[in-house]
Order: C-alpha cells, then structure tokens, then sequence
C-alpha cells in the first residue's frame, strides 16, 4: 500500500486529464447536428481509465521518480481523441485502439530492459535495427507510399511509419556512442586559426550513420523525418560536446543541403514556393491550398476561438495529422493554443530536467535527446502551420491522428520515466 | 576541460525555451493581427457559409434593380437571381461549390463587413455581432446590358462595354449562361453544377473577363501604337504584294493578305482595310522585344486588375517574342499570342482616353443596410500606356477604319456620332474564325468603349462590327 500511496501527485492530476478529455468530447458532440448521445462519454472514459490503470501499474511496480509526466502525455492524448472525434470521427475507434497498443508499449518498456543502463551496451544492435527499419518501406511487398512519401510499412490494412520507431533508437545509438567518446570528440586543442580541428576518425561513425539516414530519407521523400534526424544529430552532439562550432557546421550544413534540395528535388521546390507565396493565384489554388486553409483556421481563432465545434478546420485537408494544431487553434483560439504550447514546453521542461538528475551521461544524454525530439517535433509542425517554415510532414507528439506516431511517443514518456526512476534509486529520493 | 552535459542541457532547454516563444509570436499573429484579413478573403470558406447561415445583402444594377437576393427557407437561405443574362457577373453562391463573381469578390461586403468598416469586422469577429448585410452596386446599365445580351442573342461569345473615363463596366454579356439560382439552392445545386460544369461549351466561363481568344487584327491596334512610338512613319507606303514571306528561311510559310492584296499602303491604308502584310513587315521592322514590351503595356499577358477574376492573355507560350514568324504573325494579332475580350476593351479605351487605361470594374459602391454608401469603388487609371499624340494618331486612323472609304467595320457606324474602330477575323483551331469588334465613341471624347467577339462565326469581323455599333448606340442614348 506505501508503493501505491507514492504517486499521489500523478493520481490527483490524472482527475484533471479526466475533465479535459470528457468536457472535450461532450462539447465536441453537442455541437454537432445530433446532439450529445451518452454513449459518446464511451471513448473518452475509456482513455481515462487506461491512464489511471498505468497510473496504478506504476503506483503497484513501485516505479519512483517524475509524475508529470504521464498525466502530461495522458492529457495530449486526451485532446488528440477529442480532436478526432470533431475532425474524422469515422476513425475515433481507430485511434482509441492506438492508445490501448501505446499504454501496452509504455507498459513493456516500463517492464522489459531490467536495467536501463543496459541498453547503452547494445548500441551498434540499435544502429543496425534502426537503418533496417528506416530501409523496410523500400522493400517491395510491405512498402507503401502514402501521398509522395515512401515512408509506411503496411501488414494487411495496418499500417506503420518505420521512422518513428528509428528516431528513438537513433537517440539510444548516439548517447551510448557518445558516452563512450565525447572526451576525445571534444578535444579541440588542435586548432586550425579559430577553427577547431575536429578527431576525424571518432566521428566517422557518427556521421556515417546520419548520412545513410539522410540518403534513405531522400529516396523516401519525407522532409520532416530528414529534418528531424538531422536536428536530432546536431542536438546530441551539441549536449555530448558543448562544442558550438558542431552546430555552427551543422547549420551550415543544413542551409547548403536545403539549398540543393531545393534545386535538385521538385517536391522540396514545391515545398518552398508554398511556404513563400502561399496567397498567390497560382499556389493557393493548387500546392498551397492546405495552408492557406489553415491559415484560414488560424485567423478565425481570434482571443478565445470559435468553440469546440463551431470552427470550420474541416476544411483543411487531411486535417486530423497534418493540421490538427490550426484546427485546434481556431475553435479555442490563442488562448487555447498558448495553453497547448505550454503543455509542450512543461513537458519537455520535465524531460531535460530528468537528464539535469541523471547519474550517468548515457542517461543524461538519453533523456536530453528524447525530450529534445518532442520539442523539435512540436515546433517543426506548428511552425509549418503557422507559416514560420514550410510545412512537413511531421505529426504533432500524441495529438495528431496517426497510431506510429503515438505508440512511439509513449515508448518515450516511458523511457523519460525509466531514466527518472533510475537516478530516484541511485539518490535514494521517492 | 569539457563542458559539463548539465551546462550543455541547460543551453539546449533554453534555446528551445526561446524558439517556443517565437513559435508563440507566429501562431499570435496569424490568430490575432492577420485574422481581420484573413476572415474576408473571398476565398475563405467561413464567408461561403455564412450564405447558408444568413441573408446576405443585394447586388443591384446601377439602376437599382435587385440582381441578387436571399430567400428564407425554414432556418436557412439561398440565394435568387433575377437576371440570368448576368449570372456570369453576379456569380453564384452555393454552400458546397463555393461563390463565384461579385459573389466571392464582396463576400465581405455582402455580409456587412465591409473591409472598409473595421467596427463591424471587429464586432463581428470578437463579439459575434453582425451588421445587418449590406449592398453592392453595380455599373450595369440595364440599356446597355439589354442590347448587349439582344446583340449576342445565343450565340457563343462575349461582349463588354465600359466607361473609358473610369473603367465602369456598362454591360458585360457572355454566351451560353446558366442559372445561377439553381446553383445557389440546396435542393438543386447538386444536379445543376453537374449540368453546366461537365457542359462541353463551359457555359460556367465569363467570357468576356475569362475567355481566351487569339485577337485578330485587333491587335494591329497595338502593333501601330509600337510602330507609331518607334519612329516609324505611318505615311510611308509599304509595298503588299500577297502572299509573302521575309526571305527563303520562311520556306513554304507565307503571310496571307485577306484581301489578296498588290499595292502600296499607309497605315492608315492598312487600318482601313486590314493589311496583314502591312503589319507583318512593320512588325518585323519594330522588332519582337519592342512588339512584346508594347503587348505587355497595354496588359496582355499580365495580371488584369478587375474586381472579378480576369485572365492574363499571353504574348506566346514562352512569353517571348523571339522567332521572325511568330514576330510577323503576333503583328497582325495571329501566332501564339491570347486576350480576353475585357483586355481588348481597355485597349480601346486607352486609345480613346489619349494613352491613359483605365482599372476595369464591375462594382461601384458599397452600401450598409440604410443604403448609405461605405466605400466607393472608384479606382484609379492604371496608367499612361502610350503618349497622348500616338493615340490621337492612331484614334484618326482607327475612324478611318469605321468611316472611311471601303472600311472593313463601316457596320459599327452610328448616325451623328464619330465612330472609332476595328474588326477581326482571328483565325483558329476550332473551326471557323472568331470575330472581333473593339472600338469606341464618340471618338473625340468617348463615353464608352466596346469589345465584341463572337466564336466561329461566318464572316468573323464582319458580323461583330454591327453588334459594336448597336451596343456603342445604346450606351450613348441614341
């Protein structure tokens, strides 16, 4: 009973998570041409007891350490069901499904590695796991191609984003690596003018990885994975090396590839042409129809939106993955969206300071990265919405419509939660 | 000594922190500071609701007359037209094919937020109070609009008139129509976007704003004022011998006098009676980037600035003038190059307004529920295309080409009015030739300039000349 009573704080807000989801869902419905139906209350009272089962499944492991953040994922997954339901409810059922195989992902990964520490022992099985993965959608037979992009593996009528899974595995790949050789990496007393020269051969394998990443990426057509990886390479090096020339490199990498995607790939052009002039006759017609759509949703938010249910972000398309944050906006308005962004920002709060606690740099390192990849994917997808930077096809972390997206996502709350627990143990701290 | 991980974590989190707050800004702007903007774009789905949701204002004729209307039904409305010879300018508005016309162009207006009443926008949008709708008002004139629609009777084609002194559109009539009514109910819209929109003569097209067609010797309009402008003198004689060809490179490629013409010709010669040959060899002198500049001024091939969708035109397919055959053929208004009746028009106006062009417009005033005007629509000439003396030359030689001796559009004459003009014959893929009439009158100082065309008719610039005449009549009051 003392292991149940020790996660208090996390009971208490998961009542919370349990207000947003339903009031959301009730609203969502009574707006709608038939009314609220009781049966409705099904879904969401479903995820909620789903949360406060892991909640109970931590209370009963004993597990120690953050309580932010399960009830912080549990609340995103929360709005991410009641903006389906407004958005394509014909897929609610759907989705509901994908939380019942997250919690149960969360649950293994919460069970499954005995030590966490361990995992940094298998790094190169990691890195050859991820690239097989990242190649699968090439293969013929399970590989699909879903709007341009080559990015999906499908088995029967499910399908799945490989890449997901990879950017965990690729954050595990690097802080074992760099564990092992941020001291030499960041050896810079040979020094070339102000240019540190860096210990080329411990980079190479490194490198190595990204690169046959970004090339497998460019034959799969996703810019927003592409990007990802290669703020996920640059942030790892950074936190390994506190080196700022890497990034400065990194950077200037970035621009001068953007550069000769733009020249060499039509659909990166396209992209780029969008973002720029979306209001032109030519483009928002045609390539920027969605963002301007969205756009539209955005400014009919205004202070405080039009209602759960009173917006018209349906018309946006394909707007339950790739413009749910726009829809969101518009029918709970700046108000709601700050609040949104706020969810994000604790979240992400919580994760770095859980690798600030770690004991080990591998868990420090692991826990920076992870929550670096909720950060850049959240800010790389409402940025796109908002027209700061072209759109890709990123999803936003538990919200968006889409089960790879939120399997993977709590796989991740998971192993913040591990790193956390693990550095609760070493201090002795509940 | 490395940096420990906890400084770099610390760093890392505050950049974040940082581009947060920018992100923050952006979704703040496109909510806050752009959502007034945004809100009334005619493209904007929200306003095609509000068709459904609520009346919308009327659109009425410069006479008063109400051209569009909503009608309750039980809880919601649609929209009526009175006038289906003006579907094409009024538009239609219908919940789930969008708006169309003065329709999308002042959805805004239509629905009392007028972009130039900021206080029912902001009522609108933060306390969801709304204006009672507004009114648009049209430069139609019901006289002219009448024998515009009688002139075209059904045949397929377009005709506009406006005022050259300002660019109010009189009369804009565009053959075949359809009901937009039915468009606009819910209980038919379904049915009758499938009828007209799958229709092989696109009846859903304004002709007179959207059609593209090859100008004919209308063009030769633009080839003299590039000739005039040049330094060329129109009247040295030119010697036309059909057909002909620049030299043995053309190989079996001549250009075709319609007249099979052997003699020597002025311009003014060559605008009475229509030289291809006059204008292929001066074309050729004037040279093609000075021909393309002088299209270009005179907006073919750029934006049309029109309160309604208006097509561009184009010069040729790359834009360019850069072949002695396309060169020679654009001279006279054939090869690649493509206008639209409303374009052609303003092309005789300006030469009526002594260079100036005039900003074409279909609306005239906003009105609120009371009927007091909130917005004129009065823009201003887009510019000074030619100099004044070029185009009272080219106004003599272009009444030569209605009044004179054996003038190919002597049919566009009125009786005690002085008459400036030029037809076409535009030949294309599609059968017979296109006629073209575009003049204006009276021509010392016109009130009213005209394009006509007619598609595959049988004498092609012959029978558009009296329909220009009959049209031009009925604007002047005569």
């Amino acid at each position: 009973m003392i292991a149940l009573t020790r996660r208090r704080p996390e009971l208490g807000l998961l009542f919370w998570v349990a207000a947003v989801g339903i009031t959301g869902s009730v609203a969502v419905a009574a707006a709608e041409a038939a009314g609220f139906r009781p049966q409705q209350l099904v879904i969401p009272v479903t995820f909620v007891a789903v949360a406060f089962v892991l909640h109970v499944f931590l209370a009963a492991r004993g597990v120690r350490g953050d309580q932010l953040l399960l009830p912080l994922a549990a609340v995103l997954t929360a709005i991410g069901l009641v903006l389906v339901q407004r958005l394509a409810s014909n897929l609610l059922l759907q989705q509901l499904s994908w939380t019942f195989i997250a919690a149960g992902a969360f649950a293994a990964t919460i069970l499954i590695p005995r030590d966490i520490t361990a995992l940094s022992r298998f790094k190169w099985t990691w890195a050859i796991l991820g690239l097989l993965l990242l190649m699968s959608p090439l293969l013929p037979v399970v590989g699909r191609e879903v709007n341009g992009a080559r990015i999906w593996i499908g088995l029967g009528s499910v399908n799945f984003e490989p890449w997901e899974v990879v950017k965990i595995l690729l954050v595990v790949f690097f802080a074992a690596y760099l564990e092992e050789f941020r001291e030499v990496l960041a050896q810079t007393q040979r020094r070339f003018g102000p240019i540190p020269v860096p210990p080329v051969p411990y980079l190479v394998p490194i490198v190595a990885m990204w690169a046959i990443a970004m090339v497998v990426m460019v034959f799969e057509k996703d810019l927003g994975a592409t990007l990802l990886f290669l703020g996920i390479f640059l942030a790892m090096l950074y936190l390994a090396t506190g080196e700022a020339f890497y990034t400065l490199i990194g950077l200037a990498l970035l621009v001068v590839g953007g550069f000769v995607a733009y020249q060499a790939f039509g659909h990166v052009a396209a992209r780029v042409d969008v973002w720029l002039h979306p209001f032109s006759e030519e483009v928002r017609f045609d390539a920027g129809y969605q963002l301007v759509q969205g756009l539209f949703a955005l400014g009919n938010g205004g202070l405080f939106g039009a209602g759960l249910g009173n917006g018209m972000p349906e018309r946006i398309p394909v707007v339950w993955s790739d413009f749910v944050f726009d829809a969101f906006a518009e029918e709970v308005g700046f108000a709601g969206a700050l609040a949104l962004l706020a969810l994000y920002l604790l979240f992400v709060y919580r994760g770095m300071l859980i690798a600030l606690r770690a004991p080990t740099p591998f868990l420090q390192l692991l826990a920076a990265g992870l929550s670096f990849i909720v950060a850049l994917q959240t800010l790389v997808i409402v940025g796109g919405n908002a027209r700061l930077i072209p759109l890709t096809g990123i999803t936003l972390p538990f919200v968006a419509y889409g089960g790879s997206s939120l399997v993977t996502n709590w796989m991740l709350v998971a192993l913040l939660i591990r790193v956390s627990d693990a550095t609760a143990r070493v201090r002795g701290t509940p | 000594m490395t940096r420990s991980i906890a400084a770099n974590i610390r760093g890392l989190t505050l950049v974040i922190a940082l581009a947060f707050l920018v992100t923050s800004l952006g979704v703040g702007y496109w909510t806050l500071v752009a959502g007034n903007e945004l809100s009334t774009d005619p493209y904007n789905p929200r306003l095609v609701a509000a068709i459904r949701d609520r009346p919308r204002g009327f659109i009425t004729d410069a006479a008063g007359t109400k051209l569009a209307e909503s009608a309750q039904v039980g809880n919601t409305f649609k929209r009526v037209y009175a006038d289906k010879t003006l579907a094409h300018v009024t538009g239609y508005a219908s919940f789930q094919f969008g708006a169309s016309g003065i329709e999308a162009a002042y959805a805004d207006s239509l629905i009392g937020q007028d972009p130039a009443d900021p206080l029912s926008q902001w009522r609108a949008r933060y306390l969801r109070e709304r204006a009672p709708p507004g009114s648009v008002v049209l430069g139609i004139d019901p006289k002219v609009q009448q024998a515009a629609v009688a002139a075209l009777g059904n045949r397929r084609g377009a005709i506009v008139a406006l005022d050259p002194r300002n660019g109010m559109i009189l009369a804009s009539a565009s053959w075949p129509q359809y009901d937009a009514s039915l468009i606009s109910d819910p209980a038919t819209e379904e049915s009758a976007w499938k009828g007209v929109s799958e229709h092989p003569d696109r009846p859903l097209i304004n002709r007179a704003t959207q059609g593209l067609y090859p100008p004919g010797s209308t063009f030769k309009i633009i080839t003299g004022a590039a000739a005039l402008e040049t330094g060329i003198d129109p009247n040295a004689k030119v010697r036309v011998d059909d057909p002909w060809q620049a030299d043995r490179s053309w190989g079996s490629y001549f250009v075709r006098s319609s007249s099979r013409a052997h003699g020597d010709y002025t311009m003014a010669d060559a605008f009475r009676l229509s030289e291809n040959i006059y204008f292929a060899k001066i074309g050729l002198q004037i040279g093609g980037p000075k021909l393309a500049e002088y299209a270009q001024r005179f907006g073919i091939g750029s934006a049309t600035r029109c309160d309604i969708p208006a097509a561009r035109g184009q010069l040729s397919s790359t834009g360019q003038l850069d072949r002695p055959t396309l060169i020679a053929d654009t001279s006279y208004g054939q090869g690649q190059i493509l206008a639209s009746p409303l374009q052609m028009a303003l092309v005789a106006a300006s030469i009526g307004m002594g260079g100036v062009m005039p900003t074409p417009h279909y609306a005239t005033e906003v009105r609120d529920a009371e009927g007091h005007a909130i917005r004129v629509i009065a823009p201003g000439p887009s510019g000074q295309v030619i100099a004044l003396e070029t185009a009272r030359a080219l106004t003599t030689m272009l009444v030569g080409a209605v009044e004179g001796p054996g003038a190919f559009a002597f049919a566009a004459k009125i009786p005690g009015v002085r008459v400036a003009g030029k037809t076409g014959s535009a030949e294309n893929p599609s059968g017979a030739p296109h006629g073209w009439f575009v003049g204006f009158a009276p021509a010392e100082a016109p009130t009213v300039a005209v394009a006509i065309l007619l598609e595959n008719t049988a004498r092609g610039g012959e029978d558009a000349a009296p329909l220009g005449g009959r049209v031009m009549q009925a604007a002047l009051g005569r």
